[in-house]
């Protein structure tokens, strides 16, 4: 089914990765170094830990979507035997967030609360049971408020604020105003122009794990948390903040992590409640999340609208775009300030954009909150956008695979918003992706219900501005040590959420060594001893903490490199490190063990330790929001996907994908497969089947039986093509491959089911009533038929 | 009677017995009193499938499972697949392909797919989407794990003949 | 999750079940499968503080395919996985195959599907959930949240096999403490209850097994699904149809369809006037149509329910085609 490019129909390109050639690991197709774990059920995620005295810990859901609380009573509950603590927000009320601009959450709701399912009270007892009687006995005196469960409302006067820092008198959180270019001009000059105005519903990560978190004070003073979290240091902060522990007196712990998806990477109120019962009880506490709670936590996928506006020349050439955008962020921030900049400026690539307007709002809402989910503020605008390049082809009788490559890009360049463009396989994935697909015979000539479409995506390699960034301190650290045995202990901070962070960091440490993978050892993570890195988000990791990896391993390989050469008496220059030697080059017969050299470079010193660590360059223009998006490097796609659609039931099928990726340089091929596969089902959940579905501020299916997440049977055929080139920064080439590969596979399932039908879905979820509704509609009106074949299609 | 009385298992092939509460969940027992943790809790609901076990040998949820109905069963966990420590021929194949990401519904496919194999060695590809429908994976898109379970098939026959 | 206390019953004999029943009215369940009852309780959807565990009762796994007689406890798995079945009643080897997943039908129960407990947005949710809103007719409150009112209950019959079954004719053998007796299928539902009494089943009766009558075998039989997966989800319209053809002409010809309202349903009046006639593409969509026109989904499932009103008549259109093209 899913296989990297091969076969005779793909020409061989001249972007395409040398596949790893001259290296021993990098570009070789590796098993995750946990798999062995994971297929004997011994990995440990934080629900399988167990502390002497263990308490569980329960958290009591609030009945009201926006009300303030009069009072709460938990005598009743604190009487009852086997309760150790009952918390209400009054006792931990600081605020914190992900971003420090924008601290609104708080562990427990303090005044007021914010929406269905927010926390209330906290209870740490014996048992299970215990909990559940205690919580019973809460009583919450409750005084409604206006409830708002609608964007459009909250970014208007409103009577009450949800939170006093809205904007003006509105629920507005963040509002962004972007202009490049003349825009206005460039549509009253434009000879084409189309609109595309777009309605997604909010998605849930649907991470199989649900949270977990395990803490406990020790009597000397310090307090460990275990936590199934993307960050590891946001909630090591988080808990400093809310808590008022010095940071040094907090150790977090992250043991497996059962997928993340973005859900896992804010620091929660469900975490620092659990450490706050640890620290009242002076017991390990262990609260483990229902799956309802875990919908009701969110920070999910944003309830979206947007109109984008797409002009264009005579030529086809793309002149202007205009985005707005209305995010539904739920009750709190999170990180949406980002989200909300994110939304209109991921629209800037891969395409020649000369100017560019954007108006962006989030706004609060009494819906459980949005946040940061895969491919985090590019997948809704990118469908709007790619669905108006669509529409233009049509408008303007172009071929869509066509018109894009007319549009794109070049490698080292800039946009109009200054986003430094290095790497760009953008093209070569265009062609990959046509000619695999056999597009010029497809397009426009399957019969009707049938139908073939295509998209670009493009994603950042890696958040170029940290969210911690005064003082500047690296992004991503990583520590080597080796002691006598001549194992290499790696250790990161970088958060294994599946991803497999862990064998890249293994594969590039073995790889500049020399040696073995199964001769290093990943320490990930224990705040304790791992250096700072800033977690899994924002498709960072492999390009960040790579290339520290790599730094790392390189000054340990000069130590090791100078040991050698005065055993061999050769310069150390001239020596190489391969099959756990050091030899010179050309000559094995000339060298020594990689463990001798260890034991050489070790005398009167002791163990050899190594840091390396990365920083991304200065870039990104100076006007007020200029940062947002601006990353070290970007990774490109074009997905070409063929559906056929049931004319009677409106049920669409995908057949199949051809999933063409610039990650530069793939480092382990088998893993990123795994992330095109993995986005490909995700995404196509969120355009056939999911959605937070709310009735006002209510959320109807807070569960997996009612939260439709795509079944085996469901998957298309998946063909991932890896063309992109080596990116000069990344580290041996590589750029991310986590987050981008969701994005084209929206819209261009969108586009095929156009090519299908003729119509264009633009409110998504696209479940089968809605087409079925719109196929009555479009017989009805005699449109229900495939739009004309442009010339160019089959000329190509 | 709502009180504890006495449960025979045999669980990865060692019998026990244990006083077990009427309410007390087949996974709860697996999870925290005999502490194999390599049954996950997932949903809690019966959907996920992240709890799946062998019971008698058929793959069942355990979080649906009242554990005292199990008098008498064989359960199998993930803990108890393979010998002396070697893993399958499954495990391998889901090792080797990719199969797992998170891994943490890797246990209830591997007992799902492991009944498959017994029952019906050379699946097709639709017969093996089936079998494992009962179980999410939100990370792989399920192709590697399809893969996966599709080698262990050829491993588990004889070479064609050239 | 854990449930709540209660005491667990196990009897060895269908006399002993039924002592227990009649010694907690009103405060017991059945215990079959436990795929829905457990969800519920975890739910904490109406426990109760006896559960009769029915799995040690021998004649409630009778399975004898060949006779067409089939125990209350059999399970999914079993029906789906027999070949005797597949043959000779295709139509509920393929409602089977298409309960839930794989795993539900491991242990969920022929018994339990055909009582399986009616569905809606506003009752399959959690304690919480359903005290911010209110608490509905179905459990604990007095006001449906479907169809504002409080006498009727509008949450939707959720079983797959019971439309199977009833085109098949079957019936289904009762035990109660006031002793044995049979039903149709058909009779089992009650269509004038309240919704939340939904079959005629006394207090503490059981359904010991259900009987297929052979004639049903002389006949083809489907069933069609409508769901938004192929996995996991519970019927938003399901469609049993058996048709056996006589030469040209119909000789006998049934359908009936679960999915949409408070009991499963069949429609003599629509199907039998078609028996001795030939169907035609346009017999077929008139009658598929009239189908469509007697059913009435109410907005209590995921997809909008003049979608799946809609879907009727394909459906039922389809699955005759089918037949017919089989035949």
């Amino acid at each position: 089914m899913a296989k990297s490019a091969s076969g005779p129909a793909v020409p061989p390109h001249p972007l395409a990765p040398a596949s790893g050639k001259g290296y021993r690991l990098i570009g070789r197709r590796l098993p995750l170094v946990d798999a062995a774990l994971k297929v004997t059920g011994r990995a440990e995620y934080t629900d399988d830990l167990k502390r002497p005295g263990l308490l569980v810990g329960r958290l009591l859901k609030s009945t009201q979507a926006h009300a303030r609380i009069a009072g709460v009573d938990v005598s009743a509950a604190r009487a009852l035997p086997g309760v150790a603590a009952v918390l209400t927000g009054r006792r931990f009320p600081t605020p914190f967030g992900v971003l420090p601009m924008t601290h609104d959450e708080t562990a427990l709701a303090v005044e007021k609360v914010r929406h269905y399912g927010e926390w209330v009270a906290a209870v740490a007892a014996v048992d299970e049971e215990t909990c559940e009687k205690a919580l019973r006995r809460i009583e919450v005196r409750y005084e409604p408020l206006p409830v708002y469960d609608d964007p459009g409302v909250s970014e208007r006067p409103v009577t009450e604020k949800i939170h006093a820092r809205a904007l003006r008198d509105t629920n507005i959180q963040k509002e962004v105003f972007q202009h490049f270019g003349d825009v206005p001009r460039a549509f009253q000059e434009a000879f084409a122009e189309v609109k595309v105005q777009g309605r997604f519903a909010g998605v849930n990560h649907g991470f199989t794990e649900p949270h977990c978190v395990l803490a406990e004070a020790s009597p000397d003073g310090r307090l460990t948390v275990w936590s199934a979290t993307q960050v590891p240091h946001y909630l090591l902060r988080a808990l400093s903040e809310v808590l008022g522990l010095p940071l040094h007196r907090i150790r977090v712990i992250k043991p497996e992590v059962g997928g993340g998806f973005g859900g896992k990477s804010d620091p929660f109120p469900h975490e620092i409640a659990c450490a706050a019962l640890a620290v009242e009880t002076g017991r390990p506490v262990k609260l483990l999340l229902d799956r309802e709670d875990v919908f009701y936590v969110n920070h999910g996928r944003h309830p979206t609208r947007n109109l984008v506006r797409l002009a264009a020349d005579e030529k086809g050439t793309f002149t202007a775009l205009d985005v707005e955008a209305l995010l539904d962020g739920g009750a709190f921030s999170s990180f949406g300030v980002v989200t909300t900049y994110y939304n209109g400026v991921l629209a800037l690539g891969p395409y020649r954009l000369p100017s560019f307007r954007y108006h962006g709002v989030r706004a609060y809402t009494n819906h459980p909150p949005s946040g940061a989910m895969r491919a985090h503020g590019g997948t809704n605008i990118r469908y709007s956008l790619e669905m108006a390049v669509d529409a233009l082809a049509e408008r303007l009788g172009r071929d869509p695979v066509a018109l894009r490559l007319q549009n794109l890009l070049p490698a080292d360049t800039q946009t109009v918003n200054e986003f430094r463009i290095t790497s760009n396989g953008a093209e070569a994935c265009l062609l990959a992706a046509r000619d695999r697909s056999r597009w010029r015979e497809r397009f426009r000539q399957l019969p009707y219900g049938e139908g073939i479409g295509v998209a670009c995506g493009f994603y950042i390699s890696g958040s170029n501005s940290p969210i911690h960034f005064t003082p500047r301190f690296p992004q991503s650290t990583v520590h080597l040590k080796v002691d006598v045995d001549g194992g290499v202990t790696i250790h990161s901070g970088a958060a294994d959420i599946g991803q497999g962070s862990k064998t890249l960091l293994a594969q590039v440490v073995a790889e500049v060594l020399g040696i073995r993978m199964d001769r290093t050892r990943v320490a990930a993570v224990d705040s304790d001893t791992a250096p700072v890195d800033l977690g899994s988000y924002s498709s960072r990791v492999t390009f960040m903490m790579g290339n520290a990896a790599k730094r790392a391993a390189e000054e340990l390989r000069e130590a090791l490199a100078q040991a050698a050469g005065d055993i061999l008496g050769e310069p150390p220059a001239g020596l190489v490190f391969e099959d756990e030697r050091i030899h010179r080059d050309g000559s094995p017969e000339v060298g020594v063990d990689f463990l001798a050299a260890v034991h050489r470079a070790m005398e009167h010193r002791g163990a050899l330790v190594a840091s390396g660590s990365y920083e991304s360059p200065p870039m990104g223009g100076t006007f007020k929001g200029a940062k947002a998006g601006t990353a070290p490097a970007y990774s490109f796609s074009a997905y070409v996907s063929q559906v056929k659609v049931d004319l009677e039931t409106g049920f669409v099928d995908v057949k199949k994908v051809w999933a063409a990726f610039d990650c530069g340089r793939p480092l382990n091929p088998l893993a990123v497969e795994g992330q095109i596969e993995g986005s490909i089902h995700m995404g196509l959940g969120q355009l056939l089947s999911e959605s937070m579905d709310y009735r006002g501020a209510r959320l109807m299916n807070p569960s997996l039986l009612d939260y439709k997440i795509l079944a085996p049977q469901q998957m298309p055929e998946v063909e991932c093509l890896l063309v992109g080139g080596e990116d000069p920064e990344g580290p041996f080439g590589a750029k991310e491959a986590g987050e981008g590969p969701l994005i084209p596979v929206l819209p261009s399932v969108g586009a095929a089911v156009h090519d299908a039908l003729g119509i264009r879905f633009l409110d998504l979820p696209l479940t089968p009533d809605k087409v079925f509704r719109a196929l009555e509609r479009a017989r009805r009106e005699g449109t229900a038929r495939k739009p004309p074949l442009p010339g160019e299609t089959r000329e190509g | 009677m709502t009180a504890s009385a006495p449960l025979h298992l045999k669980v990865n092939g060692v019998p026990l017995e244990r006083s077990v509460p009427p309410n007390r969940i087949l996974l709860d027992l697996l999870r925290e009193d005999l502490n194999l943790t390599g049954t996950k809790r997932g949903c809690d609901l019966g959907t996920c499938g992240c709890c799946t076990v062998l019971l008698d040998g058929v793959p069942t949820l355990s979080c649906l499972t009242l554990a005292r109905l199990a008098e008498g069963a064989e359960v199998t966990t993930i803990e108890g697949l393979g010998e002396h420590g070697e893993l399958t021929a499954l495990q391998r194949a889901f090792v080797e392909h990719g199969a797992t990401q998170c891994g943490f519904c890797t246990p209830g496919f591997l007992l799902a797919a492991t009944a498959l194999l017994r029952d019906h060695p050379t699946p097709s590809r639709q017969e093996i989407q089936e079998a494992l429908s009962g179980n999410l994976c939100r990370c792989t898109g399920y192709v590697k794990i399809l893969e996966a379970v599709e080698a262990a098939c050829r491993t588990g026959l004889p070479a064609p003949s050239p | 999750m854990h449930l709540e206390p209660f005491e667990l019953h196990q009897p060895a004999t269908l006399d002993e079940a039924l002592q227990v029943a009649a010694s907690h009215p009103g405060d017991f369940d059945y215990l079959a499968g436990g795929t829905d009852l457990l969800p519920n309780y975890k739910m904490r959807l109406n426990p109760r503080g006896h559960v009769i565990a029915l799995g040690g009762i021998p004649e409630l796994h009778a399975f004898a395919p060949e006779a067409g007689t089939f125990g209350s406890l059999v399970t999914l798995r079993q029906i789906e996985r027999d070949p005797v079945i597949a043959r000779d009643y295709p139509g509920l080897s393929e409602a089977a195959r298409q309960v839930a997943t794989p795993l539900v039908r491991a242990s969920g129960s022929l018994g339990g599907n055909l009582l399986v407990e009616t569905r809606c947005f506003f009752f399959n949710q959690s304690a919480s959930w359903r005290e911010a809103l209110g608490y509905c007719l179905k459990a604990e409150g007095d006001r449906c949240h479907v169809v504002p009112q409080k006498e009727r209950c509008y949450a939707t019959f959720s079983g797959d096999l019971a439309p199977s079954l009833l085109v098949l004719g079957a019936e289904v053998d009762l035990v109660s403490f006031q002793g044995p007796r049979t039903l149709a299928l058909d009779d089992l539902y009650d269509p004038r209850g309240d919704g939340i009494r939904r079959t005629r089943l006394l207090p503490g009766e059981l359904v010991v097994r259900v009987r297929v009558p052979p004639e049903g075998r002389k006949s083809r039989s489907t069933y069609r699904k409508l769901r938004v997966r192929p996995a996991f989800d519970f019927p938003e319209l399901g469609v049993a149809a058996l048709l056996s053809l006589e030469g040209q002409r119909v000789r006998s010809l049934r359908l009936a369809v679960g999915g949409l309202e408070t009991y499963p349903r069949s429609f003599p009046t629509l199907t039998g006037p078609l028996e001795g006639t030939t169907l035609t593409d346009e017999s077929i969509a008139e009658l598929a149509r009239r189908v469509q026109g007697m059913v009435r989904p109410v907005h209590n499932t995921f997809l909008a329910p003049d979608y799946r009103k809609r879907m009727t008549e394909v459906f039922v259109r389809r699955a005759l085609a089918d037949l017919r093209g089989a035949s």
